[in-house]
């Protein structure tokens, strides 16, 4: 029984039943419906068993994940077996994707199609981060959702395209399709898709790992980012009709960075991968070295790759480096010209801004209305990334006066022009001035 | 505007870096649309998926009006096939006394719609087999600038081929895109030959057989669907692990699964068309 009818009832393990209402998709390994289980709407994904190499494993694993439970509340975890039929057919439900999300694969494509009811037809909708905020916000999301599985001992295995969904206004992110997920060494079967799998996997010398996951996370991010593939250039191209043996050789064998330092004969192709060209120009050197090290050295030495927790701290940096300029300009500071080693100044209306210095890192912050500040930016021990700590914001009651406010639940020290500190509590907040100091307790900052 | 003023902080702070950007000059960043968020669809390879639809005389009646209808529910659901990352486009070969292209160029699946067909005249595969190797080259029918997968062709026939065949399928033999094509094809009726229609593909598991307007449906779903399944997808990997790829383990790797699960699928259907009281 490979497939449900709509109306059809699938008994699950623990009790109950689920009514089959629709399809939602399918993939290479099975139908996700959508069904009813006690009043509520869910997802159930049920397998093809012929298509799957060890079945009985693969459930075994299923029922242990289940039972270990999401890493964080960001996976779209399985929830409940079905029972299993006679020839072993077996499914699981999971929750839906909540309303508000898009498929990574239609943020590649810049758009999604909507059927319009009434017609049938397909209408092309853009899809689109809302800002580079958002959108960096993401890559940190999904960075730090690795970084939690990887921590949890398991491996995604097939890492792609396919694995994410993503809130474009705020940057939040759902990792999907986990059934996959296996203790870290184990491998159920699943290859993973070309393209975002590592050469050595490719090439057929390894199953997916850890480590294979985290190549597969470069180019995730390479894509999120570049919007476009990191190993296709003119090398590529040339070939032109894409067969197994060329993809072997391309992904696998004589895999080639197109912005490899060292070899120059893979460089991304005009009209083909504007893309990339363009957005190579636009990112700070820091990430380019990180993507550079992941594909060049990171191929043929996994251990090279860049571990999740770098990644993370890489993009946190590159969040707090957006400019949004009061002209609507937005970019990162590397963007911007730095008339002194202290200030950014707009290129298009040659607006200035002042950055923060801070004891525990190298870089500078820009400050600009509305900037913010992390938690995990203020408190060494803090590992939130998403919780607000503070925000440069207007005066209320003195219109033009900007000031950082202080959004975290701790109490701040600042100088004012007097020379003296004060204690700046939660909610409260203080001018930006020249010879600003800040002491947020472990971590200092000045103007 | 003063140019110095306006280098970007990449090219001040880091002068000895490598030469990342593809402009070799300074990187100024107003001579260029720098908007982070303005992006375009990422390149996607492309698949044409081409259908040799034979429309003698002797397809006329039942057998054309399943095929009108199979081939227009076909459309959406190869629509769904084309992932993210590959444009799927249809090209169709009609063949009779003459032959003919339902459009003067592949479409995208999204805005093909089906021209039903007319059965007339006698059964040109040769000649039908001669126009696909001129089509099938870069100046032809196959030339988006970025990658494209190996072609899918599918052939349905219901006859005898009127012509020389073998000559068609010499000349069809010697194209590259061909001899990397996913190539399948579909016998309909009693009239049709086989072990033509191997020599086409190049092994009979892509060969399947219809006798009934049921079946006929069924199996060109079938073939379609898996074919440009596999067909706008990339290489997966292969079950054995134990020991490094070579090139002759890929090869024809695709045609191979291709073989396989028509095989799979049509002796599943062949299982459930077994009436219920035989076969106790």
């Amino acid at each position: 029984m490979t497939e449900l009818e709509i109306g059809q009832e699938v008994e699950l393990e623990f009790g109950g039943k689920a009514q089959v209402l629709s399809v939602i998709g399918s993939g290479g390994q099975g139908t996700v419906y959508l069904v009813r289980f006690n009043g509520q709407k869910w997802a159930l994904k049920w397998y093809d068993i012929d298509k799957m190499k060890k079945p009985k494993e693969f459930l075994k694993n299923l029922r242990s994940n289940i039972a270990d439970g999401p890493p964080d509340n960001k996976f779209l975890w399985p929830k409940y077996l079905t029972k299993e039929t006679e020839d072993g057919t077996f499914g699981y439900i999971m929750d839906l994707k909540p309303e508000g999300f898009d498929s990574f694969v239609d943020i590649l494509n810049t758009y999604k199609l909507e059927v319009d009811p009434l017609t049938g037809r397909a209408v092309k909708k853009d899809v689109k981060f809302s800002s580079l905020t958002a959108m960096i916000t993401a890559v940190i999301n999904i960075v730090n959702s690795f970084r939690l599985l990887h921590r949890a001992g398991k491996s995604y295995q097939d890492l792609n395209d396919g694995g994410f969904f993503i809130n474009v206004n705020t940057g939040a992110v759902l990792v999907c399709d986990c059934d996959n997920i296996a203790p870290d060494g184990s491998n159920f079967g699943i290859g993973g898709k070309p393209g975002y799998m590592a050469p050595e996997v490719v090439r057929g010398i390894a199953q997916p790992n850890v480590q294979t996951d985290k190549y597969s996370l470069a180019v995730v991010l390479f894509k999120l980012l570049f919007r476009g593939d990191p190993m296709e250039g003119e090398k590529v191209v040339r070939d032109v009709c894409l067969t197994e043996s060329s993809e072997l050789k391309h992904y696998g064998q004589n895999a080639i960075f197109v912005y490899d330092p060292n070899d120059a004969t893979n460089r991304p192709v005009r009209g083909i991968h504007d893309n990339v060209i363009k957005f190579w120009r636009i990112y700070p050197d820091y990430i380019k070295e990180a993507f550079i090290r992941s594909f060049t050295i990171g191929i043929t030495d996994p251990t090279k790759r860049i571990i999740e927790n770098e990644w993370q701290k890489l993009f946190i940096r590159l969040r707090s480096e957006i400019i949004m300029c009061g002209c609507g300009r937005t970019n990162f500071a590397s963007m911007f010209v730095q008339p002194t080693e202290k200030t950014f100044k707009c290129p298009k209306c040659g607006m200035e801004f002042s950055t923060l210095g801070f004891s525990n890192r190298s870089y500078r912050m820009p400050l600009y209305l509305g900037c913010k500040f992390y938690e995990c930016e203020m408190n060494p021990e803090s590992e939130e990334f998403m919780k607000v700590a503070g925000e440069l914001v207007e005066n209320k009651l003195k219109p033009g006066v900007l000031g950082i406010k202080n959004c975290s639940d701790r109490k701040w020290r600042a100088k004012m022009p007097d020379g003296v500190f004060y204690d700046i509590a939660p909610g409260k907040g203080f001018p930006v001035w020249q010879g600003l100091e800040i002491d947020f307790g472990e971590i200092k900052a000045q103007i | 505007m003063n140019n110095d003023n306006i280098i970007g902080a990449n090219a001040a702070t880091n002068p000895a870096a490598p030469d990342y950007t593809a402009n070799s000059a300074a990187n100024d960043p107003l001579d260029f649309d720098d908007d982070p968020l303005s992006a375009t669809g990422v390149s996607r390879k492309s698949l044409v998926i081409f259908f040799l639809i034979d429309t003698s005389g002797s397809m006329k009646g039942k057998k054309m009006g399943e095929l009108n209808t199979v081939m227009e529910e076909l459309i959406p659901e190869i629509r769904k096939v084309g992932e993210a990352d590959t444009e799927v486009k249809v090209a169709v070969l009609t063949f009779s006394t003459d032959v003919r292209w339902m459009y003067s160029t592949p479409i995208p699946i999204e805005e093909f719609e089906w021209a039903r067909l007319r059965a007339s005249g006698v059964t040109s595969l040769g000649a039908a087999l001669k126009e696909l190797n001129v089509r099938m080259s870069r100046n032809g029918f196959l030339n988006s600038p970025s990658l494209s997968f190996a072609p899918v062709i599918f052939l349905m026939t219901d006859g005898y081929p009127s012509d020389d065949y073998k000559a068609g399928l010499k000349e069809l033999q010697a194209n590259s895109w061909y001899k990397f094509g996913l190539k399948a094809a579909l016998g309909i009726g009693n009239e049709a030959n086989d072990n033509i229609l191997a020599e086409f593909t190049g092994s009979p598991d892509t060969v399947v057989h219809a006798y009934s307007g049921g079946q006929l449906a069924q199996m060109i779903k079938i073939i379609a669907v898996t074919s440009s399944q596999i067909g706008s997808k990339s290489m997966t990997l292969s079950d054995d692990t134990s020991h490094e790829l070579g090139e002759e383990d890929v090869f024809a790797a695709k045609q191979k699964l291709l073989g396989q699960q028509i095989q799979e699928l049509v002796g599943k259907t062949e299982t459930d068309d077994v009436p219920f009281d035989t076969g106790w």
